[in-house]
């Protein structure tokens, strides 16, 4: 028997009270790492957005289109490696129409070698751009809506009214290399939209993404590329990826200050209601504790049987909450997320820190809990603590 | 001495060494703005080896007077050497030191930690020396025997009758083998029987181990039992 041990011990002194705060504990831990892992997976695609990709676009607004020709002069830039252009299709599968998937027509050349990230074998690569109606689809949206390679599909979109349906023939999947992918992305070749454009809207393309010789220099590569255009009727904003991708985010920068104060909070809450049940405890074994300080323990031991305790309870909470929180998470929320809204959590793991970060603060703040009710119960004079009848 | 009923040859008395001195002890404790005095300028000796009961109606001071004998609490005036040390004038943490080293404290309701079994209850002064883990146990389970409970060492307290109970409240109170035991109407909660063998051990532990104890007791017949019966009334030994 030693001094930590006693103190551990204590725990299973009401094994309902403990269990429920156990349990507590761990629901808490589960939410905070669900809110984090939102956030994370929320802003995963501008964290990892390659460095060295530049995004050029409209300068008042990404809905607004840039001339063609745009493209060939940003690609004649000495600091440019490679450069390619897509448009945001908006497509919809008519069978599935409550389903959401990115649907981008890209220049058919240049699209891979730019997002390389996208996998694709180069055989079925080959295959895409020899089929004009060819589509390469990702690999969750693909098991979702259960197109296979050689299928047939018809896309529906507001943006690019056409007579007749859009009609594709999927010629490959891609898998992602980076977690800032969409694996539910639809990529289509972009001269078979323009060719089905009515003449006015002919030659306009979305944005252009340049892939740089040095990604230290990518900031000063997009100033470069917006001073070309600086004269010309349609100016242009470029951006490294990450900052491209950020901005999308800052859109709904509320709601992720929202999340993430609620995390927090979620952890004051937990905090507040583990100091009250070990208050509770210290309340009751008043008596107890006046018999240790009688028996010559000091108030620093009574200190740390209380923390010692609470600790306990929080390393118990903490360990459940992650033993349930990643197969809930990863496995079952996660996969779900992935498949059903990948477009937004392309990427929905725990960050392996977080997992650290929570088991820290489980451990912390039911220490810091019970610091006021172990100083409380040690201040008190060890005869009114005999007095006191549990 | 006037102040007791003496039981022991006068002359043995005499030459006992004191190992509990109190010198005008005056304990004034406040209650809702009041005043009251407790103890009133008692002196107080008790002799190395003595087993002296305090009696006295409730609120004469008995209670009191045990918790400051034993370290637990300060008087408002006057002096407690035990063995000594000048214990009213150590400082909390000293004061839990002193109290480890030299009291064993036997309580009316026991007081047994219920997460602890018997033998680890017993152990429990032990913690806070240096004794090893291994030896710590041998003593645990040798004060459990003088009290009769080598068969009990492994039960938790709810698994005791009250008997049985506060001999293993004994048994923690001499494991450390304390100059002195302090009880607090150690038969108070016990049937006859039980409390017969209770102060049956109590005498035991002070005719063959010298130990000195002072018990405070409503209970004449637990009274009987000491060497010296010291009556208190209004906060004086008569």
């Amino acid at each position: 028997m030693t001094l930590v041990g006693l103190a551990a011990r204590n725990v299973l002194r009401n094994k309902f009270r403990a269990a429920l705060t156990v349990a507590g504990v761990a629901v808490a831990i589960i939410t905070f790492l669900l809110l984090r892992t939102v956030l994370w997976a929320w802003t995963a695609a501008a964290d990892y957005a390659a460095k060295d990709r530049v995004v050029t676009r409209h300068k008042v607004t990404f809905i607004m289109t840039l001339p063609l020709s745009y493209a060939q002069s940003v690609r004649s830039l000495p600091q440019v490696k490679a450069s390619t252009f897509c448009n945001w299709f908006g497509g919809k599968d008519p069978k599935h129409d409550k389903e959401f998937f990115g649907s981008l027509a890209c220049d058919t050349e240049t699209g891979f070698t730019v997002y390389d990230d996208m996998v694709v074998p180069p055989d079925v690569l080959d295959q895409w751009k020899h089929d004009a109606q060819g589509a390469i689809v990702g690999d969750v949206i693909a098991k979702k809506m259960n197109w296979k390679v050689g299928d047939r599909v018809t896309l529906q979109t507001g943006i690019y009214p056409k007579e007749g349906d859009w009609e594709f023939r999927i010629s490959g999947i891609y898998q992602a290399k980076s977690k800032a992918v969409d694996r539910s992305t639809f990529i289509f070749h972009w001269k078979y939209l323009n060719d089905n454009l009515p003449a006015n809207r002919k030659d306009q393309i979305g944005w252009i993404v340049s892939r740089v010789h040095d990604p230290s220099q990518a900031a000063g590569v997009g100033v470069a590329i917006d001073k070309v255009f600086d004269e010309k009727e349609i100016q242009t904003l470029s951006q490294d990826e990450r900052a491209f991708n950020a901005s999308f985010l800052a859109s709904i920068s509320a709601v992720l200050t929202a999340i993430n104060i609620i995390s927090v909070v979620i952890l004051v809450i937990m905090a507040l209601v583990l100091g009250n049940t070990i208050a509770m405890g210290v309340r009751e074994r008043t008596n107890e504790y006046g018999v240790l300080k009688a028996l010559g323990f000091s108030n620093k031991h009574v200190v740390m049987f209380i923390v010692v305790e609470a600790i306990v309870i929080g390393v118990a909470g903490g360990l459940l909450g992650l033993a349930i929180g990643y197969p809930f998470i990863e496995g079952g929320l996660g996969r779900f997320l992935e498949e059903n809204m990948g477009s937004f959590f392309p990427y929905f793991k725990i960050d392996p820190r977080m997992s650290v970060l929570a088991m820290f603060l489980a451990v912390a703040l039911a220490a810091a809990a019970s610091v006021i009710p172990a100083i409380s119960a040690a201040r008190l004079k060890t005869v009114d603590a005999l007095k006191r009848i549990a | 001495m006037d102040t007791a009923t003496e039981k022991a040859p006068a002359s043995h008395r005499d030459k006992a060494e004191a190992l509990v001195s109190l010198r005008g002890i005056v304990k004034i404790y406040e209650r809702g703005g009041e005043q009251l005095k407790i103890l009133d300028g008692l002196d107080l000796e008790i002799a190395k080896g003595s087993y002296e009961a305090l009696m006295g109606p409730s609120g004469s001071g008995k209670s009191t007077l045990l918790n400051l004998i034993a370290g637990l609490d300060r008087p408002t005036a006057g002096s407690i050497d035990i063995g000594g040390k000048r214990i009213d004038q150590l400082n909390e943490s000293q004061l839990a030191r002193w109290r480890a080293d030299t009291i064993g404290f036997i309580f009316q309701s026991y007081n047994l930690m219920p997460v602890l079994t018997a033998v680890e209850n017993v152990e429990l002064p032990l913690l806070l020396t240096k004794v090893p883990s291994s030896e710590r146990r041998q003593r645990a389970q040798t004060a459990l025997r003088v009290v009769g409970l080598e068969d009990r060492m492994d039960h938790f307290p709810r698994q005791l009758s009250g008997g049985q109970e506060q001999r293993v409240a004994i048994a923690r109170a001499i494991v450390n083998d304390p100059a002195l035991i302090v009880a607090d109407e150690p038969t108070g909660d016990l049937d006859r029987k039980s409390a017969d063998d209770i102060l049956g051990i109590l005498e035991q532990l002070n005719r063959e181990l010298g130990k000195t104890i002072v018990m405070v007791t409503h209970d004449p017949a637990a009274a009987e039992r000491a060497k010296v019966i010291r009556r208190l009334d209004k906060g004086q030994l008569k």
